[in-house]
């Protein structure tokens, strides 16, 4: 008797088991048939629910591509232009002689999606509208540098910014991130009315965003019908998920990734060129030892191998940096010479300063591909040259949280992403610096300017509190179906094509 | 009767822990180094800007009186709004919630199923060879970590046979439980993780019955068969099942590896995202929502427990 009730356990078991197999195996992978021929899927890291269409408050990446394709930039940065910006909806920008003033030309026959003309009113919001709607920091570079309650629109095609104090790079402030919004919009829905390559169908914070061609679009007009950009949050589920095709573009891909999915079939990986590398730096405080001492400075830096982080961090997909930023950028020092990895000279230098031997900690934590892992080799290469040098790793989402802590810390990573170094410099560390970055933005010539913009890097290199090993590309992969991603900042997959 | 006010007395205990519970969470996202403003400002923001983000977040007021303020608007059943988004947490609470449920659920019902199959198997035929084979097996997915079952499953069901989707992308507009197939890798990955510490319990509870002069003298009367098996094993399920609420409870808010692996948009993934943004409103919210389903489900384990024990009072022989 008691072989029949285990028969019929085992019978149960079994049908369980089936059951369990067949009410799972029924469907087929998502998205492998259904999507429609000219629909990008891409994926992107995201942000859980505090993702959010207002880019002004949106910290993700995602958030910033998303409202790029939505809403037409004002302009943008780009370092090979003859203005060293590309226009957008504006469509000219000029700096009166004594750089005190700018004028935008708007652009004609730029339409909203509820078929209102962009105007001069609409440009002058756009550019007040971080003020106004309590935008991020990031948002903030044109309130510092122009005077916004000035500011007017005496017609409907011209707006004049005055600036605060005279600048010569009024463009590249106002382009770094500005987009174009109608005049007094305050809030941002999915019906909000925009002026970009395209609208959006859908939007749930977290999980995905439906967008749609704009045909009223003035630009030119992708051809991509729509775009569905998914967040997953997940290094690995991302790269899971390109791999089995339920995604054609995956952003953000980790230098270890990158490297196995090269030798997938079907699969392309890219990387941003230069100047769209993130300037991953670590900081010196030099307000107190053993950090005042210029030479211990220079020994940290000449202890990097930074050839050995490219190879064995990026696996070559990175770019060597040279302890100043904006690698790539036209002002750019070219003439320094790269620093060397020097060991010995780096041990004479810590003995010269009465430093051999001391102790430092430096913190760092996974904000950016490589950060701790950077860490890690420079910790090593300090110890080779006598430092006792430790590593504190912070999870992710900590290096930033607590600002002020982070600032007294003597030694921690950082990083910022690809911008020009002058608009973007934060004074208060070395004063001469300070004043050569001013004059590089204000004085009359572009001789003149270029040159304090050089010496001041060149301080920066001599005796600066920054070391700079690499700088970081963003890396994507992507099915050799598309073409046409613009690797920026972000990628920009407005040009996108497919192929079927 | 004496039911009604237990029940009544474990309902008053779970208020003031969960009272007690959001003081703790409250307390201890306050002492966390940093705060929303650090996560928003960014880097390059100045002085002037982090102090406007603040005052603007409302946190510049004292602690005590945030917190006050918080429980006096969560008891009116007013969770607050995102800090950082400004949503409201009772909606960001219902979608992941929802998305959370349509994993566990179905990971739940096979749990009860391969625990009381299995358990009921190897305890009444303790050291046989059915027995010492789970024995092994569970062992072994008990041991083994969320990470490790969930990528075993992903290479076997998305890279050798690839029927199912590595990753839970539900199509705009639906919810995941619409979708079977997104919902089965995660759900098998919680199930097999799961069971085993249920299972083995049933399984030494079974085999403790089986062994009493109950069972004895139940096989002595000729109770055999599906009748046999229900007597030992109800008899046997009340520790079980105290075992297994707490299994699924834990489910709950500790998924978060396969939430992540697997891009299932619930709880867990949100709490941890919300912790490091320092989102204290969402924070508290979502470690409510979790510490109230939690004493939900044990409560409901232990109500079935108690309904068993009387049964089992009334069965022959009564051992407990």
């Amino acid at each position: 008797m008691k072989s029949t009730t285990a028969r019929k356990l085992a019978a149960a078991v079994t049908a369980g088991a089936l059951l369990a197999a067949t009410g799972c195996s029924g469907d087929e992978p998502a998205g492998s048939a259904t999507s429609a021929e000219k629909t990008l899927r891409a994926a992107f890291a995201g942000g859980g629910s505090s993702e959010t269409l207002n880019y002004l408050t949106g910290p993700t990446a995602l958030d910033f591509v998303r409202a790029k394709l939505v809403h037409a930039p004002l302009c943008e940065l780009d370092p090979k232009a003859p203005d060293g910006v590309s226009y957008g909806v504006v469509e000219a920008i000029t700096a009166s002689d004594d750089l005190k003033t700018y004028t935008l030309r708007v652009r004609d026959g730029v339409k909203f999606t509820d078929g209102k003309a962009l105007t001069s009113a609409d440009v002058l919001y756009s550019l007040r509208a971080p003020m106004l709607l309590k935008g991020l920091p990031f948002t903030m570079l044109i309130s510092r540098n122009f005077d916004m309650e000035a500011a007017t629109a005496p017609d409907a095609s011209t707006v004049v910014l005055p600036t605060k104090s005279p600048i010569a790079d009024g463009r590249e402030v106002i382009c770094q991130t500005t987009l174009a919004i109608a005049d007094k919009t305050t809030e941002f829905t999915t019906n909000t009315p925009s002026s970009g390559p395209f609208t959006i169908e859908s939007f749930e914070p977290g999980q995905s965003t439906l967008l749609k061609r704009n045909d009223s679009y003035y630009g030119q007009a992708p051809e991509l019908e729509k775009i569905e950009l998914r967040s997953i949050p997940d290094g690995a589920a991302r790269v899971n998920a390109l791999r089995q095709g339920q995604v054609d573009f995956i952003s953000a891909v980790g230098p270890a990734e990158a490297k196995t999915l090269e030798t997938s079939d079907g699969i392309k990986v890219t990387n941003s060129d230069l100047p769209y590398a993130s300037y991953l730096q670590y900081t010196m405080n030099i307000k107190a030892a053993p950090f005042d001492d210029p030479r211990v400075r220079e020994a940290f830096r000449l202890a990097v191998d930074r050839e050995r982080i490219v190879q064995n961090v990026y696996y070559g997909r990175a770019f060597v940096g040279n302890d100043v930023p904006a690698l790539g950028f036209p002002s750019y020092n070219t003439t320094l010479a790269q620093r060397s990895h020097d060991p010995e000279r780096a041990k004479q230098l810590l003995t010269e300063a009465g430093a051999a031997g001391i102790k430092v900690e430096l913190t760092a934590g996974p904000e950016l591909p490589g950060m701790v892992e950077t860490a890690t080799l420079i910790v090593e290469d300090l110890k080779a040259i006598g430092v006792q040098a430790a590593l504190r790793e912070l999870p992710a989402g900590q290096l930033f949280a607590d600002y002020p802590a982070y600032l007294s810390w003597p030694f921690k990573a950082g990083y910022t992403p690809a911008a020009y170094f002058e608009i973007n410099h934060t004074p208060g560390v070395f004063t001469d610096v300070d004043t050569l970055v001013l004059t590089a933005r204000s004085a009359a010539t572009e001789q003149e300017r270029l040159a304090a913009s050089h010496q001041a890097q060149k301080l920066l290199w001599e005796k600066g509190n920054q070391i700079a090993p690499v700088f970081v590309p963003t890396i994507s992969a992507a099915s050799d179906r598309v073409d046409g991603v613009r690797e920026l900042q972000f990628p920009d997959l407005s040009r996108v094509t497919l192929r079927n | 009767m004496r039911l009604a006010s237990w029940l009544t007395m474990r309902v008053a205990a779970a208020a003031a822990t969960l009272i007690v519970l959001s003081a703790v969470v409250f307390w201890a996202t306050e002492v966390l180094p940093g705060d929303a403003v650090g996560t928003s400002a960014g880097p390059d923001a100045t002085d002037a800007e982090r102090a406007a983000i603040r005052v603007s977040l409302g946190l510049d007021r004292p602690a005590g009186e945030r917190y006050l303020e918080w429980i006096g608007q969560a008891v009116q059943g007013n969770l607050g709004e995102s800090l950082l988004t400004g949503r409201k947490v009772s909606e960001v609470i219902g979608d992941r919630l929802l998305a959370s449920v349509a994993v566990l659920l179905p990971a739940a019902v096979m749990i009860v199923v391969l625990a009381v199959v299995l358990g009921s198997a190897a305890g009444l035929r303790a050291g046989g060879r059915w027995d010492r084979a789970l024995s092994a097996i569970t062992l072994g997915l008990v041991g083994s970590s969320d990470f490790l079952l969930a990528t075993g499953l992903l290479v076997v069901f998305t890279a050798w046979w690839p029927v199912l989707p590595a990753v839970a992308l539900v199509p705009a507009g639906d919810e995941l439980w619409q979708h079977p197939d997104l919902v089965a890798l995660p759900a098998i990955a919680l199930a097999l993780g799961g069971f085993g510490a249920a299972m083995r319990l049933l399984r030494a509870s079974v085999a403790q019955t089986t062994g009493t002069g109950f069972a004895e003298f139940a096989r002595l009367n000729g109770v055999r068969g599906v009748r046999y098996v229900w007597m030992m094993v109800s008899n046997a399920a009340a520790p079980a099942l105290h075992g297994l609420s707490i299994v699924l409870a834990g489910l709950l808010g500790g998924s978060i590896v396969v939430e992540t692996l697997f891009n299932v948009p619930g709880v867990g993934f949100e709490l941890s995202q919300a912790v490091a943004e320092r989102d204290v409103p969402l924070v508290q919210g979502l470690s409510l929502t979790l510490g109230a389903a939690t004493l939900a489900i044990l409560l409901a384990g232990d109500l079935c427990a108690a309904m068993l024990g009387r049964h089992q009072a009334s069965a022959p022989g009564g051992a407990r």
